[in-house]
Parts: structure tokens; C-alpha cells; sequence
């Protein structure tokens, strides 16, 4: 019961006047690079890190969440009232949800997908609730192997259950490493990989390349596609508000398995985007009326929806216990975190108490806050939608330069972050996962210092890493994960007839 | 108009190159072990084979394209290129004019360039629009934020 009383003290951090203002001012802007196009979570809150450098961390850091709750609602809404996902997490939802609206249903099926996101968000932050502090106490005894450990598991997740080809996630996640070596090594003081540009002994910052990646890049996927919102209706109709949000309890099948889909492809790095279809290729499978799926069902808005909210709150709870972060944003965040002098794992839980209930308190109120304003404002974004592309797209071009650039006052990031733009635009195009590309950037110092921490502690010998139980299945379930996909092939191979799934080939195409 | 297998051949050769030059320069911090434990190229290097082995396989792919490759034979249309284009090309021009021009400056003449010579708006209103960007950057950055955007090489030629 010490959670729940450590939880009792967070809220009293959280619900605060000025922390309040703060989550609105986050939920709101998460909303808007939500709706953006080409805006997404990453970007927004690496955008918002720089001011939060004077704020105290736990504040930052509610304010930093909750744009990341804004951004998750946001990209719902533009999937249900345009066809456009505004986040690549709320793909699935346009499959059901945009039909349903178009038939004259557009505040059922909005009702429907934030009650199952707050649903599922919900669930994710009980889940953080009660096992989050637990796994931070049996990693306080871990030492450099068992961290090392960890890590590789978690790169091997992503290769394994990640979605994109298995030697594409590969590469991706190897550059990652290697721009992260780029600059001054911090055990030697030896300068890495500058490639003869003196300016790179700074390292590169990973908020450059997440303005490049996610930023310009998805700015060129989405010019290439000319943009026609056809909205439908955008007018909430109240009292259908709480019709549909009663009406949920009847698909408590749906959504408990989302959740639990989600909270599961969010601990382990799958992301929000990969939870999100694999709940609604299960729930297609499996529902009573799945053959309806695609013409406006409402399992269908459900099991995206809770399953992306599940997972990208989840995400944070490998971020806070162990210092690894379960999603591209949560890899940003995590970032921040770094940046305001704390150092992500479980020792937060000892030293940062007010921090880390603090959060997760914030987490209760900001899902709430996020419901609430997102209804509030669905007109004024559904407007916003209506500017025409050609305007928005330069002024995303100028904030992804200037933010870029404020990181470290470099001409040089700026240009660096063009070309990740042109790297994120083929890396889409071509289905490599971005994510983690991205977590490789932002803990490959950390993986690397463990890994070496460990050589030294075994004068060079890999035996460390199968020294005790823990360490050898952490490296066994790591080893497994990366052969899994070779040997799902060779089962493949073996039954052949097998039908290729449907959901596959569209999962593809936004896998980040 | 460019084929997807053109696309994914020039994307591992790209991931490739990058690859081959990590495993060069991590060469010169040495890797192996030494007195100091693990040598600081040790890492770069092993994960730049990893980028040189994991690029060759992609490129194999790309020769020998799947059964999924062969449904998608066309990556990149001429009109979708020629959209493309118009969106980065300007953005390069503007980010090369950010030293001469500064931030506020090359911002303007960005957002008025883009949007009054395609005609998608009339003068007058690109020109508020791009007045309006700068404005809005300067009001944001240099009194909300006090964070200094370059000013550039024109402005300091003419005293500011």
C-alpha cells in the first residue's frame, strides 16, 4: 500500500493551480501538432524542451506528458473527421472511425474513440502505478551487465516484434549507435567519428535529427500525397457525448484486450503505432462482426484507440524504472530528462520521489484534462485543418529550422537537420522504422558505457554476460527476440499455403 | 519517375557508405582491447559492420526484389517528384540564405517566395503572411524566449 500513498502525496504535486494551467497549455499544444501534419509528439515536445530548462523537472516534466496525451487525442481527431492521420499511431482508427463519421456519426464516433482512449490510458497508467516502483527495485541491484543486458533485450524487441523488416530495423537501429558515438567518447575523451568537421565534436543532439526525421520528413511524405480534407461535420452534439460514452461498457471484451495489447507492446518497445494495429487486426479476427469492419464499426474506433493510448502511456514506465524509454517520444522525454540533471532508472524512485509520483499523479488528472479539452476544441482544430497545406507546410519548415537551431545555437544543426529530413523521407518511403533509430541516438552512450563497464569488471571476457541467472535469460530472451522473425520465415516456408495477413501490408506503410 | 527499386538500391548504398566511413574512422581510435579496457573505436566500429553487412543484405534485396517489392514497382511519379521538389527546394535555398540573410529576413522572403511566385496567393496577402513569420518569431524567440536567432551577415554589415 505504499504506492498508493506515495500516489496520495503526487496528487498533491500535481493538482495545483499552476501545474493545471500547465497541462491545459501542454494538452492544448499537443492537440495542435497533433492535428498538424508533419507535427507530431516527437517533434512538438523536443520543440518544448528548451523551455523547460528553467522550470523545476517535475513540472517540466507535466508539462512535456501532457503535450504527449494532446498529441495522441489530436491525432485521433483529424483521423475520424478527415481520413488524415494527423499522428501515425491513429492510422488505424481512420479505418473505421472516418466511415462512421461520414455517415452522419462524427460526435458518436469521437465520443467513442477518447472514452476507449481514456480507457486505455487509464489502464497503462494503473499499470505504471503499481508496477513501476516494483521493477525499479529489482533493477537497483543490477549492475553494468544486467544493464547491458536490458538494453540489447530491448533493441532486440524491436527487431523481433517491431513490424518492419527485421534487417532494416537492424540498420536503423546501428546508425543510431553510431551517430550517437559521434563526438568526444566520455571514457576515453578521445574525439569519435567527425568525419573531419571539427564543429561535430559536440556530438549530435537527437533533437536534431528527431526535427529532421519526423519533421521534414513527414513533410515531404505528406506533399507527395495531395492534400484534400473533405471534412465531415464537425459539430458536437452533447447529449450523444455521454450516449456513446455509456454504450462502452458493452464492448468491455474489446477493450480490456486492447489494453492489454497495448500496455504490452508499450513496455516492451513495439510503440503506440504497431499496438494500435495489432489490436485492430485481432479485433477483426476475432469480433462477432468483423466482416462489418471498415464501414463504421465501433470495435473497430475501440481497439486502435485503447490499445494507442495504453501503449504510449506504458511507454514511460521501462522510461522511468529502468532508463529505457518504450516509444520515440518517450526516448525524447527521456532526453529531457538527461538535460534537467536527472538521471533516468531506478534510482529516481529513491532519490526523486516528488518527481516520479508527481508524474504519474499528473498522469491521472492530465488523461482527464485531455478528454475534456479535446471535445471543447474539436471545432477550432477542425478549422484549422482548413488553411490550406501550402501555407502550413513552409511554417513547419521555419519551426523545424529554428527549433533545430535554438538547441545549441549551431548553423550546422540546421543544416544537419535537412539532411535527416531527406534520411526520414526514404526511411518512411521505404519502411524502415524510425523509432528506433531514434532510442539508439538518445541511450546509445548509455548502452555502450555498460557494455564496456562490464568488459572491464570481466578484463574482457563476454562470460559476464551469462555470469548469474538474471544476466543470462535477459541475453537468452534478447538472442531469441532477434531470431524470431528468421524462424516465423522458415515456419512460413514450411506451411506454405499460408495466406498472407491483410493487416500486414497496410501496418507497413506507417510503421515509423 | 523512380522505380522502388531504384529508391531502396540508393538507400543501402546510402546506409552503406555511412557505414563504411564509421568503420574507417573508428580504425583510427583503435579497437581491441588495451591496458584502459575496451579501446573507444571498439563499439563504432563493430556497429559500423553491423550498417556495412545489414546495407549489403537491403542491397541483395533490391536487386532481387520480394513478391511485395514487385506490387509496388513505381516508388516516386514525375508529379509526385515535381511536388516533392517544390517543397525542398525552397526549404534548402532558404536554410543556405540563413547566414547572409539571418533568420527574420530569409524567413520573410521563404514564406513570401513560396507562396506569391505559385501564385496560391495573392501579393498582398503573402507579404502579410511572411511579415506576419517574422514577426511572430521575433516576438517569440527574442523577448518570450531570449534566445538569439542569427541575424546574419547583412545586418551586421549594416550595424545591427
Amino acid at each position: 500500500m505504499d504506492n498508493l500513498q506515495e500516489l496520495l502525496h503526487g496528487f498533491t504535486i500535481a493538482v495545483t493551480v499552476p501545474h493545471l494551467a500547465l497541462m491545459a497549455v501542454g494538452v492544448l499544444l499537443g492537440i495542435l501538432v497533433g492535428v498538424l501534419p508533419g507535427l507530431g509528439a516527437p517533434n512538438g515536445v523536443s520543440l518544448l524542451l528548451p523551455l523547460t530548462f528553467g522550470m523545476q523537472p517535475v513540472s517540466a516534466i507535466i508539462l512535456l506528458s501532457s503535450m504527449y496525451w494532446g498529441a495522441l487525442f489530436g491525432g485521433s481527431v483529424t483521423s475520424i473527421l478527415f481520413n488524415i492521420p494527423g499522428e501515425p499511431s491513429s492510422v488505424a482508427t481512420t479505418f473505421d472511425g472516418y466511415p462512421m463519421a461520414r455517415d452522419g456519426r462524427p460526435t458518436t464516433a469521437l465520443a467513442t474513440a477518447f472514452g476507449s482512449a481514456a480507457f486505455g490510458a487509464l489502464v497503462g497508467v494503473i499499470l505504471i502505478t503499481f508496477l513501476a516502483s516494483w521493477v525499479a527495485q529489482v533493477a537497483l541491484a543490477f549492475g553494468p551487465a544486467e544493464y547491458f543486458a536490458v538494453y540489447f533485450l530491448a533493441f532486440a524487441s524491436f527487431v523481433g516484434m517491431g513490424g518492419a523488416a527485421p534487417i532494416k530495423t537492424v540498420v536503423a537501429l546501428a546508425i543510431g549507435f553510431a551517430i550517437a558515438a559521434i563526438g568526444i567518447d566520455t571514457v576515453s575523451g578521445s574525439v569519435r567519428l567527425t568525419m573531419g568537421i571539427d564543429e561535430l565534436v559536440k556530438g549530435v543532439n537527437f533533437v536534431v535529427a528527431v526535427m529532421g526525421l519526423f519533421g521534414i520528413g513527414e513533410l515531404l511524405v505528406a506533399v507527395e500525397e495531395e492534400f484534400h480534407a473533405r471534412a465531415v461535420s464537425s459539430k458536437i452534439d452533447w447529449r450523444e457525448v455521454f450516449r456513446a460514452v455509456g454504450r462502452l461498457p458493452r464492448h468491455s471484451v474489446a477493450l480490456l484486450r486492447s489494453a492489454a495489447i497495448g500496455c504490452w507492446m508499450g513496455i516492451t518497445p513495439g510503440g503506440p503505432t504497431a499496438a494500435s494495429f495489432m489490436s485492430y487486426g485481432i479485433a477483426r479476427r476475432f469480433s462477432r462482426r468483423g466482416r462489418y469492419f471498415g464501414t463504421g464499426e465501433v470495435e473497430g474506433i475501440i481497439s486502435p484507440e485503447t490499445a494507442d493510448h495504453a501503449a504510449g502511456t506504458s511507454a514511460l514506465l521501462p522510461m522511468l524504472s529502468l532508463g529505457i524509454p518504450g516509444s520515440a517520444t518517450a526516448a525524447v522525454m527521456m532526453g529531457g530528462l538527461m538535460i534537467w540533471g536527472l538521471n533516468p532508472g531506478p534510482m529516481l524512485f529513491v532519490d526523486q520521489k516528488d518527481f516520479v509520483w508527481g508524474l504519474i499523479a499528473s498522469m491521472y488528472v492530465g488523461n482527464i484534462v485531455a478528454v475534456v479539452l479535446v471535445l471543447l476544441t474539436v471545432p477550432v482544430f477542425a478549422a484549422l485543418m482548413r488553411i490550406p497545406f501550402v501555407i502550413i507546410a513552409p511554417l513547419i519548415v521555419i519551426i523545424c529550422v529554428v527549433g533545430a537551431y535554438s538547441v545549441s545555437n549551431s548553423y550546422l544543426d540546421v543544416v544537419m537537420m535537412l539532411g535527416f529530413g531527406i534520411v526520414g523521407y526514404l526511411f518512411k518511403k521505404l519502411f524502415y522504422p524510425l523509432a528506433p533509430l531514434v532510442l539508439a541516438i538518445v541511450i546509445g552512450d548509455k548502452a555502450e558505457d555498460a557494455f564496456r563497464q562490464s568488459m572491464l569488471m570481466s578484463k574482457g571476457s563476454l562470460g559476464i554476460f551469462f555470469a548469474n541467472k538474471l544476466v543470462t535469460c535477459l541475453v537468452v530472451g534478447g538472442i531469441a527476440l532477434l531470431l524470431l522473425p528468421l524462424v516465423l520465415q522458415f515456419v512460413g516456408l514450411w506451411r506454405k499455403p499460408a495466406l498472407p495477413a491483410p493487416e500486414t501490408t497496410a501496418q507497413e506503410k506507417v510503421i515509423i | 519517375m523512380i522505380s522502388r527499386r531504384a529508391l531502396e538500391l540508393a538507400t543501402a548504398i546510402l546506409t552503406g557508405s555511412f557505414g563504411v566511413a564509421v568503420v574507417v574512422q573508428s580504425l583510427d581510435n583503435g579497437i581491441g582491447w588495451s591496458s584502459a579496457g575496451v579501446d573507444s573505436g571498439t563499439f563504432p566500429f563493430l556497429t559500423g559492420i553491423i550498417i556495412v553487412a545489414g546495407s549489403l543484405y537491403n542491397l541483395a534485396r533490391g536487386i532481387v526484389p520480394a513478391v511485395s517489392l514487385a506490387s509496388v514497382p513505381i516508388a516516386i511519379t514525375s508529379i509526385e517528384l515535381r511536388r516533392l521538389a517544390g517543397l525542398f527546394v525552397p526549404a534548402a535555398i532558404f536554410v543556405a540564405a540563413i547566414p547572409l540573410l539571418g533568420m527574420y529576413l530569409a524567413s520573410a522572403a521563404y514564406v513570401f517566395a513560396v507562396l506569391a511566385i505559385p501564385r496560391h496567393q495573392s501579393v498582398v496577402r503573402s507579404a502579410v503572411t511572411a511579415a506576419a513569420t517574422a514577426l511572430a518569431l521575433y516576438v517569440v524567440f527574442e523577448r518570450l524566449f531570449q534566445v538569439s536567432l542569427p541575424h546574419g551577415a547583412l545586418a551586421a554589415a549594416l550595424g545591427f
